[in-house]
C-alpha cells in the first residue's frame, strides 16, 4: 500500500449550491475545446479584422481633430483613399453624409454643413455603423465557421462516448446541461464578436480628443452586448440542436454549414429575382414614357420618326440598356452590412446571416422600420424556440431507449 | 440520517416499465436493505432498466420507487446526489485524464474545486490507480478505466453505490481487490451496495442478499444462505479414510446417510447425512473413530448459487410458458 493511501474516507465538507453544475460543464468544455490548435489559430485570426476597423476609428477621429471632416467626405466620394483606410472609406464617407443629414435634418447633400455643429452625434452614428459593419461582415462569417467547427462535437461526442451517463447519473438537470454546453459556445461567440467590438469602442475612445467621448457614446457598448446576445442565442441553440441529433459530429457539421449556405443561396436568389423584376419594371416604365413622348411628338409633327432621331440634328436616344445603367457600387455589400441600404430586404428572414444582420441593425439604430425588422426577428425567435425544443427532447433521449 | 433509519435504501413496489409494446419490468417489487445486495439475471432481464428506474432516468408505467424515502421521479437531483453509479457501459468525457474525470464527477456532484481535486486523488489512491490516472481515459486499459469509473462513482461519498458489472475486464487480483473495496464500503463505512452482475461467484463471495430477475420479473430473492440451502436440510461431512464404511455404520445405527454424488450440489468426496442434532453428534464422532475416518468438517449442505440460478431460470421459463399468473410466484425470503 502506498504511504499516501489514506484509505476510503467519508466526505463531510460542503456542497456547491444547486445550479452550479452548468458552470462546471462550461469551464471543462471550454478547457477541452481550447486544447485544439486549430481553434486557437482561428480565434487569433478572428481578431485581425479588428485592426482594420481600428484604423477607421483612428482616421475618423483624426479627421475630427484636424477639422477636415468635410474634406474627408469629399475625398471619399471622389473615390480617393482615406488615409489608408481603403474600402472602409466608402462606408465612412456615406456614413458621414447620412450622419450629417440625420443630425442636422439637412437633406441637401451639396450644401456644406460644418460637422462641428453636432460632432458628438456624428461620432455616434459613424461609430455605430463601423461597429455594425464589423460584427456583420468579418465576425459573423468567422463565427459561423468557428461555431461550425466546435459545436457539432459538444453533444454528439457525449452521445458517442456515452458521456451522458456521466452527467445524468449525477445531480445535473437537463437545463443545467444545456446551459453549460451553450455557455461554451457563448464564450466563444463573445471572444470573437463582443470582445473585439468592445476593444474597438475602447480604441475609439482612446484615439478621440477627450475621454468624455466614452460618456457621449455610452450606449454603444450596451448595443454591442445586445447585438452579441442576438447573434449568440439562435446560432448557439441551432448548432447544439444539430449536435444533439446525431452521435456523428461530422454529420452535425455538414448540417450546420449546409444550413448557412443553402439559406444564403435561397436568399440571394430571391433577392436577385426581386432586383431583376424591379429593373425590368423600370425599363418597361422608361420605354412606356419614351413611347408616350414619341407619340405626342408624332401627333404634333407627322414627319417625326421616333426610331431614328429624337430631335432634328441631335443624337439618337435608344431605350435604356443594361450597359448604360449606373455601375453597381463595388462596396454595396459593405454598405448593406453597415446598415446603409435603404430598400427593405424582404427575404432576409430566409437566411440566418441576413436575419441576424437586420436585427443587429435594428439594435444599433440604423434600421428603424418595423416592417423590415419583424420578419427577421420572428424567424430568429422561431429558430431559437425550435432548437431549444429539439435540444430539450434529445439530450436525454438515450436514457429512454 | 433520519431518513436512512426510517426508510430502506431502495424500495420498489409493483414497478412496470414498457418500451413500446414490450414490457421490460413487470410488477417488480423488492427492497434493498443496508449491506451488499446482488442483482443477477440473464441478458435482457431488465437489470439496466431497473438501475435506471432507481435513478429516475426512465418514466414508469406503474409502480413506485423510493430511494431512502425519496421518489426519484419527483426528486431526481436529490436522489442522484446520494447515489453513486458505475454503469456497465464505458462512459467518459473524451479528452479528460483519469484524475480530471474523477474531479469532474466530484464537481458535478457539488464538491468545491480544490476539494474535488484532493478527493479525486484520495479515492484514486484507494483504488490503486497509480500514475495511469494522468493519462486520457480513452487510452487507459479496461481495468484502469473500471477503477476510474468506480472512483468517480464514490468520490462524492454516496450512501448508496450501484454497480453494473463492476469486475468486467479485471484480472483475478484486481477483481479480488475490487470486491474487497465493496466489502469495505459496506461493512466499515455503512454504505449500501447494490451490484448487478453475471459473475455468480462474486455475488456468493460478497453479497448478503441476492435478487434474481428474469423476463422483467423477480423470480427469487433472499439471503445467500436461504437461497442456496437444500430443500431438505442435510449436512455434509468431509473427512479422510473409508467414508463408505462410515456410511454403512451410520445407517446401521439409524441415521440416514449416503455418499455424495459428486455433482454440482454435492461436489467432492463427502458423506451426506441428515442433521444429527446435538443428541446424536457424539454418535457420528464415535462411528468415524470406529471405522478410522478423520473428520475434516461437518457443515450444512448448500447448493452453488449458479445451480440455483439455472434452476430458477428454467422454472421461470416453464412458468411463463404455462401462463402469466404462474410466473408471479416469487420468493421474498428474508428480503
Amino acid at each position: 500500500m502506498p504511504v499516501y493511501d489514506v484509505g476510503y474516507r467519508t466526505w463531510s465538507g460542503g456542497r456547491a449550491p444547486p445550479g452550479s453544475t452548468a458552470g462546471v460543464i462550461a469551464t471543462t468544455g471550454i478547457r477541452l475545446a481550447w486544447t485544439s490548435h486549430w481553434l486557437r489559430r482561428l480565434v487569433f485570426f478572428a481578431w485581425s479584422p479588428a485592426l482594420v476597423f481600428a484604423m477607421s476609428f483612428f482616421a475618423f477621429e483624426q479627421a475630427i481633430e484636424e477639422g477636415r471632416l468635410s474634406n474627408m467626405r469629399d475625398a471619399a466620394r471622389q473615390g480617393r483613399n482615406l488615409d489608408g483606410v481603403g474600402m472602409l472609406g466608402t462606408v465612412l464617407a456615406d456614413t458621414l453624409g447620412q450622419a450629417r443629414r440625420k443630425t442636422t435634418g439637412e437633406h441637401d447633400p451639396a450644401k456644406h454643413v460644418d460637422p462641428k455643429v453636432d460632432i458628438a452625434q456624428t461620432r455616434r452614428v459613424v461609430w455605430s455603423r463601423l461597429l455594425l459593419a464589423f460584427m456583420r461582415v468579418p465576425q459573423a462569417v468567422l463565427l459561423a465557421i468557428i461555431v461550425g467547427l466546435v459545436a457539432p462535437s459538444l453533444i454528439s461526442r457525449d452521445l458517442r462516448a456515452k458521456a451522458w451517463l456521466v452527467y445524468f447519473t449525477r445531480p445535473v438537470s437537463r437545463w443545467e446541461y444545456i446551459l453549460g454546453k451553450a455557455s461554451i459556445l457563448a464564450m466563444l461567440v463573445a471572444t470573437i464578436t463582443l470582445l473585439p467590438a468592445l476593444v474597438l469602442w475602447l480604441t475609439g475612445v482612446l484615439v478621440s480628443p477627450s475621454v468624455w467621448v466614452a460618456v457621449d457614446t455610452w450606449d454603444l457598448p450596451v448595443k454591442t452586448i445586445a447585438a452579441s446576445v442576438v447573434l449568440a442565442v439562435p446560432t448557439v441553440l441551432l448548432a447544439l440542436a444539430y449536435s444533439s441529433l446525431t452521435p456523428e459530429s461530422r454529420i452535425a457539421s455538414f448540417a450546420w454549414f449546409a444550413t448557412w449556405a443553402a439559406c444564403w443561396v435561397a436568399h440571394s436568389s430571391l433577392a436577385a429575382a426581386d432586383v431583376m423584376a424591379m429593373q425590368q419594371a423600370e425599363e418597361a416604365s422608361a420605354r412606356r414614357a419614351a413611347t408616350a413622348l414619341a407619340d405626342r411628338r408624332a401627333a404634333q409633327d407627322p414627319r417625326y420618326d421616333a426610331t431614328v432621331f429624337d430631335e432634328p440634328g441631335s443624337e439618337p436616344v435608344p431605350p435604356a440598356t443594361r450597359a448604360e445603367r449606373p455601375r453597381r457600387d463595388r462596396y454595396l455589400w459593405l454598405k448593406k452590412a453597415a446598415g446603409m441600404e435603404t430598400s427593405i430586404d424582404r427575404w432576409a428572414w430566409l437566411s440566418p446571416y441576413h436575419a441576424l444582420g437586420v436585427v443587429q441593425a435594428w439594435i444599433f439604430g440604423t434600421e428603424d422600420r418595423w416592417e423590415a425588422v419583424a420578419p427577421s426577428l420572428l424567424a430568429l425567435v422561431v429558430i431559437s424556440v425550435g432548437a431549444m425544443a429539439v435540444l430539450f427532447n434529445r439530450i436525454d433521449a438515450p436514457t429512454r431507449v | 440520517m433520519a431518513d436512512q433509519l426510517d426508510h430502506p435504501p431502495v424500495r420498489l413496489d409493483g414497478v412496470v416499465k414498457r418500451y413500446g409494446g414490450r414490457t421490460v419490468l413487470d410488477g417488480v417489487s423488492f427492497e434493498v436493505p443496508p449491506g451488499i445486495t446482488g442483482l443477477v439475471g440473464p441478458n435482457g432481464a431488465g437489470k439496466s432498466t431497473l438501475v435506471r428506474s432507481i435513478l429516475g432516468l426512465v418514466r414508469l408505467a406503474a409502480g413506485s420507487v423510493r430511494v431512502f424515502g425519496h421518489d426519484p421521479a419527483a426528486e431526481p437531483l436529490r436522489v442522484r446526489s446520494i447515489v453513486g453509479v458505475v454503469p456497465e457501459d464505458e462512459c467518459s468525457v473524451p479528452g479528460l485524464s483519469g484524475v480530471e474525470m474523477v474531479r469532474f464527477a466530484a464537481r458535478l456532484s457539488g464538491l468545491p474545486g480544490t476539494e474535488a481535486l484532493r478527493r479525486a486523488h484520495e479515492v484514486l489512491d484507494w483504488c490503486d490507480a497509480g500514475q495511469e490516472r494522468y493519462r486520457p481515459v480513452e487510452t487507459l486499459s479496461v481495468g484502469t478505466r473500471q477503477k476510474v469509473a468506480f472512483a468517480a462513482a464514490i468520490v462524492h461519498d454516496p450512501r448508496l453505490v450501484i454497480l453494473d458489472e463492476p469486475t468486467n475486464g479485471l484480472d483475478p487480483i484486481e477483481r479480488r481487490a475490487m470486491l474487497g473495496r465493496l466489502v469495505t464500503l459496506a461493512r466499515r463505512h455503512g454504505k449500501t451496495v447494490f451490484v448487478s452482475t453475471h459473475v455468480l461467484p462474486d455475488v456468493q463471495a460478497i453479497c448478503d442478499r441476492v435478487v434474481v430477475i428474469a423476463r422483467g420479473r423477480v423470480r427469487l430473492a433472499g439471503t445467500i444462505d436461504e437461497l442456496t440451502r437444500t430443500a431438505v436440510a442435510l449436512e455434509r461431512l468431509e473427512g479422510d479414510g473409508p467414508l463408505e464404511d462410515l456410511v454403512g455404520l451410520l445407517v446401521a445405527r439409524g441415521l440416514r446417510a449416503r455418499m455424495g454424488d459428486g455433482g454440482p450440489e454435492e461436489p467432492g468426496r463427502a458423506v451426506v447425512l441428515e442433521p444429527p442434532g446435538p443428541d446424536r453428534i457424539d454418535m457420528v464422532w464415535h462411528c468415524a473413530r470406529e471405522v478410522g475416518v478423520i473428520i475434516r468438517s461437518l457443515s450444512p449442505l448448500h447448493r452453488p448459487l449458479e445451480e440455483v440460478f439455472v434452476q430458477t431460470l428454467r422454472r421461470a421459463a416453464a412458468d411463463d410458458a404455462t401462463g402469466p399468473a404462474a410466473g408471479r410466484e416469487v420468493t421474498h425470503a428474508g428480503v
